[in-house]
């Protein structure tokens, strides 16, 4: 989180000062209770999805003739209508929601990011054209764009990925650009431009690594959305296909047939998206207040 | 003023034109024609009626030519054809129409009495334990799937309070008590996720102008605390409030798609998924058309209350 | 009165008595009036039968349709003498069943006040076979190979009708009996008939909303006097299951079942255990279907492996959940009449120790020269629907069980039949429900060389041969043991392995009477004539 010291001008009121990683980390813990249980989570999420393998009691796609079994030993969270221990699929499931949550967000927001930067960057013409069409991107909500995109495309993990993520863009790139128009001002970035610093380098090297800050809070903030998006894709049958588990598409098929004798179908996997959602999103939160103080209070 | 209007008119058609362009093109991305898809039922096809149909269609001509056609009968109000069931669009969502717009109503009614009280009440407790409980329960509605949050709700209700609506709409004008029966359950579980956005809008806006000079001296002046900040804090903080509406109707059409879908009701949103899988083309592309007209007229709308609520605005310069 | 008086008319009181105690109560008389709220497998995809191959159209359509014969509902096992008049009064074969001729009621009416003739008739199935003269074309035609041993029809006078056909084939009888072969009218263009209905059933088509519900209203005119007893049907779709079976817990649905396995039924019983729940075979089959003409199934012993690997056993118990039941190419009997017998069922690959069958589908493998260090890549398709994809799942399980690299590759509807009957596919998981239980239907759709549905490509000249000839036999016994032969070589070459015949449910309440279901046929029996409710 440390980020260079501008000592000229407005800049410097918005950029936080250089601490020692672990003091800034006790301090992000104390001050922000919610934020840390969230990255708490969001740490759990991805253990989880790292060690899937070595969590898991069972083979996640392994069918077997103890069908619909109620939660209890061997099965931690019972079984579904195949046999297939729902605990394992859980825990796997979270591969799948964090490998797509964060190809797409990463996807979405450098994508938008950089069309931001330039945009925003260069002005004139170029900003106006960016933005009407990051206008008519957005003017469809998330879930009919990515639906249409996931239908028209097809059920699988790269088509996914990409349809997830192209919502993210209008929005990523609209952030970054509020964030470089605020620096573009800067005497900073004017001195450098007189002293006739190229355009390119000013870009990357001056006014690029102070739009991280936005940058973390966005794709925290997308993460948790790309998730919920997926979920739905794969509920609607268009998300990624078997034999990989998805939450979301758990919740569809099994949940639904037997949601009367088997209500841990339905719990389970819902309560895993929530979580990691939540978790995400109070990180989000709280990284927000911390990294740019503009929007505190919110 | 006018100025502002223009302007925002303007964006508005250009926006629209675009979308039309997107959603056109997005649409042919699929994997076969119109024409496959209306054969895949039986397996059976005579090549030489494909032929015809892809001529009676229009399917043979250049993209460009498909496209300002297509545009030329959305001008006329012309819904196109739904080739799944052989009938003009229109007729299949005329009567859907209702149903959506009555959910979306209530859902962005129970949005708006959740999130405003709510928002309102966590900025004047900021940071004490009632802000944090708002706070968290506004961000786990966020957090859950709407379809989940709808099945959940589902199985709660219908197993132990045994909630049993009318499986076919019942128009409000037929049996009001019974037509509410069956939305209010719905509409509070779209609407409790979307008044979560309304509530943090709420919340920041009210916290910016409770700081205001002019608040604090109304309070130093002895007028009581809820009086203030009902009547002062809320009224100018209601503009961020309106514009978030604006926003809302995206997030909120989304949610519609997945409780339709769900709670089982004939609405609009449930009928794109519908088509969707059914590989309707013709009725998805005029469906998304509509939602984007939609969402880009309640945006218009949005701007056009904020240049007639806003001072600033109002007295622009040309 | 003498002691013998008394005693006679002591016994006689008590003879009176007895047997009015154990004689069954005389059958309630029916009432009259009520509607069916019943609840369809999905929402049609349109309302004419001889344009689609789905069960959705044709149980939603029955009520407004009449065929020239039909199945009786009373009677649970259809076969040649279940066959009832309808439109027709009489039949009669001529000519060692090379001609067969139709004496039509004359008091039968379209729902538009219009009287029915043999025109109708001609005009109906001129047009599903495809002949040259027809006055009206399908443009979707899936049972067209029905009738294309129909060299020409003629109506000799308005009430008359004769089939003449090319060779002998009795079956045609049961073909025109099933609920794909309503009588369409020939007043009526044919583009109307998918969103609109008109008949001469025993109810009229009041609304249809697509995707929500289909509604029908008693016919007053119907030709059969005192019916129906329902002032009308509607068929309501609701897409989630748990919804399905609450509404029906609640009363709000008469019946439902359509597309049900035992757990949905044993749950609303559960609910509700007023709930009386049917449950019967069906000709229904998941069959796996084998492209013979990609790699690396053109090698036999590849195609008997994948058919070894699928532990039958476990297939009832998972995707089945213990209802289902095993057979060859034609429905098992006793439900089905033509099914092999229950002893040479299970010696069918796949029916027995599952673990030597599959250690047995590892070694032809590794003949063909697949092992771990070469394992077999597979896709298993199916389509995008969650009875599908369920058992397809479990497929793929079975098949990695025997180091066989299978995923599953899911394909949207829209997709589906093109793509089969390209045959771009290696193995695909396929429900298959036929409408007569008759080889005639079941062969020729789905084994003859040519055959639009015969997905798996597969050919034979002599199976085609066997299979005309078993449609001219007229003796049944022997032509039941043609029928066998030919389901034996069928299965030894694993043409389409069977994993088993489905079970269906109807689950309704008590007040609705004589809802009819058959053991062999889930298609001849939504007409609802002799339905009542008892309210």
């Amino acid at each position: 989180m440390a980020v260079r010291t501008l000592d000229v001008g407005a800049a410097s009121q918005i950029l936080p000062v250089e601490r020692p990683r672990g003091a800034a980390l006790a301090r992000f813990v104390r001050k922000k209770p919610l934020g840390a249980a969230g990255g708490f989570l969001v740490v759990v999420l991805v253990a989880t999805a790292i060690l899937a393998n070595v969590l898991s009691t069972h083979n996640p796609v392994r069918t077997s003739n103890d069908i619909l079994v109620a939660p209890g030993a061997p099965h931690w969270l019972g079984t579904d209508n195949l046999g297939r221990d729902l605990y394992s699929r859980v825990v796997h499931g979270s591969r799948i929601s964090l490998l797509v949550g964060l190809a797409s967000t990463l996807v979405g927001t450098i994508l938008g990011g950089l069309i931001g930067l330039i945009s925003g960057y260069a002005g004139g013409k170029t900003d106006l054209l960016a933005q009407r069409a990051m206008d008519i991107m957005q003017a469809l909500p998330i879930l009919v764009l990515a639906l249409v995109l996931a239908a028209a495309l097809g059920p699988s993990m790269t088509n996914a990925i990409v349809a997830i993520s192209i919502p993210i863009v209008p929005r990523a790139a609209r952030i970054i650009r509020a964030s470089v128009l605020a620096i573009r001002e800067t005497t900073y970035v004017e001195a450098a431009r007189a002293l006739g610093v190229r355009h390119m380098r000013v870009a990357l090297r001056h006014i690029l690594p102070n739009t991280m800050g936005p940058f973390i809070v966005l794709a925290t903030a997308q993460l948790g959305g790309s998730i919920l998006v997926e979920a739905a894709l794969s509920f609607l049958g268009l998300g990624i296909p078997e034999p990989y588990p998805s939450w979301g598409r758990m919740l569809s098929i099994a949940a639904a047939e037997y949601a009367e004798k088997a209500p841990w179908l339905v719990i389970w996997p819902g309560l895993a998206i929530s979580l990691a959602v939540f978790g995400t999103n109070l990180l989000g939160d709280a990284l927000r207040d911390t990294l740019d103080p503009r929007l505190r209070g919110s | 003023m006018r100025a502002y209007i223009t302007k925002r008119l303007l964006i508005a058609v250009v926006t629209l034109v675009g979308m039309s362009m997107v959603i056109f093109f997005l649409m042919r991305l699929a994997p076969g024609n119109i024409v496959d898809i209306l054969f895949e039922s039986a397996g059976y096809v005579d090549q030489a009626d494909k032929k015809t149909l892809e001529r009676e269609l229009g399917v043979d001509r250049p993209l460009v030519v498909q496209y300002a056609r297509w545009l030329g009968e959305l001008a006329h109000g012309d819904l196109g054809k739904s080739y799944r069931y052989d009938m003009p669009a229109w007729r299949i969502i005329k009567p859907r129409l209702p149903v959506t717009l009555e959910l979306a109503s209530l859902a962005l009614l129970f949005s708006i009495l959740l999130g405003v009280p709510f928002g309102v009440l966590s900025a004047v407790h900021q940071d004490r334990p009632l802000d944090y409980v708002l706070r968290v329960l506004s961000l786990a509605g966020l957090s859950m799937p709407a379809f989940w949050l709808g099945m959940v709700v589902i199985l709660v209700f219908v197993r132990s309070l045994g909630w049993m609506p009318s499986v076919t709409y019942v128009s409000p004008f037929v049996d009001l008590p019974a037509n509410l029966w069956q939305f209010v359950v719905p509409a509070l579980a779209v609407g409790y996720r979307s008044s979560a956005l309304i509530m943090r809008i709420t919340r920041s806006a009210m916290l910016e102008v409770l700081r205001e000079d002019y608040i604090r001296t109304a309070w130093a002046k002895g007028q009581r605390r809820t009086l203030v900040v009902w009547r002062h804090a809320l009224k100018n903080a209601s503009l961020p409030v309106i514009t978030v509406i604006g926003i809302e109707f995206a997030f909120l059409i989304g949610g519609l798609v997945v409780t339709e879908t769900v709670f089982n009701l004939p609405g609009v949103a449930r009928y794109l998924v519908d088509a969707i899988q059914l590989r309707d083309y013709p009725v998805v592309q005029n469906l998304t058309m509509l939602i984007a007209i939609v969402v880009v007229l309640a945006n218009l709308a949005v701007d056009l209350l904020y240049a007639w609520a806003d001072p600033r605005i109002k007295y622009e310069k040309a | 009165m003498t002691p013998l008086r008394r005693c006679v008319r002591f016994a006689s009181l008590a003879l009176v008595l007895v047997l009015a105690l154990t004689l069954p109560a005389p059958a309630q008389a029916p009432k009259h009036g009520g509607v069916l709220t019943i609840h369809p497998l999905t929402a049609p995809p349109s309302l004419s039968p001889h344009e689609e191959s789905t069960i959705a159209t044709v149980q939603q359509v029955s009520a407004c349709y009449s065929s020239l014969v039909y199945f009786d509902p009373a009677k649970k096992q259809e076969s040649p003498d279940t066959i009832i008049p309808e439109l027709a009064e009489k039949w009669s074969w001529q000519d060692n069943y090379r001609n067969l001729v139709f004496l039509l009621r004359k008091d039968v009416k379209w729902h538009d006040g219009k009287p029915l003739t043999s025109k109708d008739v001609k005009h109906t199935f001129d047009m599903v076979r495809g002949a040259a003269d027809a006055d009206a074309k399908l443009r979707i035609n899936p049972r067209k190979l029905w009738y294309e041993n129909v060299e020409a029809i003629e109506a000799p006078d308005p009430h008359t009708v004769v089939f003449r056909l090319k060779r002998p084939q009795p079956s045609l009888l049961l073909l025109l009996a099933s609920g794909y072969s309503p009588i369409y009218p020939a007043h009526v263009p044919l583009a109307d008939l998918k969103t609109t209905c008109v008949g001469t059933g025993p109810y009229k088509l009041k609304e249809y909303r697509p995707g929500e519900f289909v509604e029908y209203v008693r016919n007053p005119d119907y030709f059969i006097k005192g019916r129906p007893y329902l002032d009308g049907v509607k068929w309501v779709y609701i897409k989630d299951r748990s919804t399905q079976i609450a509404a029906l817990q609640a009363g709000q649905l008469d019946v439902a079942g359509s597309g049900w396995n035992r757990a949905n039924a044993e749950t609303a019983k559960k609910g509700k255990p007023e709930l009386v729940v049917v449950e019967n075979d069906s000709n229904v089959n998941d069959n796996v279907l084998v492209n013979a003409k990609r790699a690396p199934l053109t090698d036999p012993r590849v195609r008997r492996a994948v058919n070894l690997a699928l532990d039958r056993k476990a297939y009832l118990v998972g995707p089945r959940l213990g209802a289902a039941t095993f057979g060859g190419a034609m429905q098992p009997r006793p439900s089905g009449v033509w099914g092999l017998p229950a002893a040479e069922v299970a010696t069918l690959p796949g029916m027995g120790d599952p673990a030597k069958q599959k250690a047995e589908a590892k070694k032809l493998l590794a003949e063909a020269g697949f092992g771990p260090n070469n394992p077999m890549k597979l896709t298993v398709s199916t389509r995008a629907l969650a009875i599908y994809v369920d058992t397809a799942s479990w497929m793929v399980d079975q098949l990695r069980q025997v180091g066989i690299d299978a995923v599953l590759e899911q394909i949207e509807t829209g997709v589906w039949h093109p793509k089969m009957t390209r045959l771009d596919f290696q193995v695909a998981l396929n429900l298959t429900g036929t409408a007569v239980d008759d080889p005639d239907a079941m062969f020729f759709e789905n084994y003859r060389c040519g055959s639009q549905r015969n997905f798996s490509g597969y050919c034979s000249e002599e199976i085609d041969r066997l299979m005309v000839e078993q449609s001219q036999t007229l003796d049944r016994a022997k032509r039941l043991k043609l029928v066998n032969e030919i389901d034996r070589k069928l299965q030894a070459e694993g043409a389409r392995p069977i994993l088993g015949w489905a079970k269906q449910y109807a689950v309704y309440w008590p007040r609705v009477k004589a809802f009819p279901q058959h053991e062999n046929s889930i298609f001849n029996t939504s007409r609802f004539q002799d339905v009542w409710l008892d309210k």
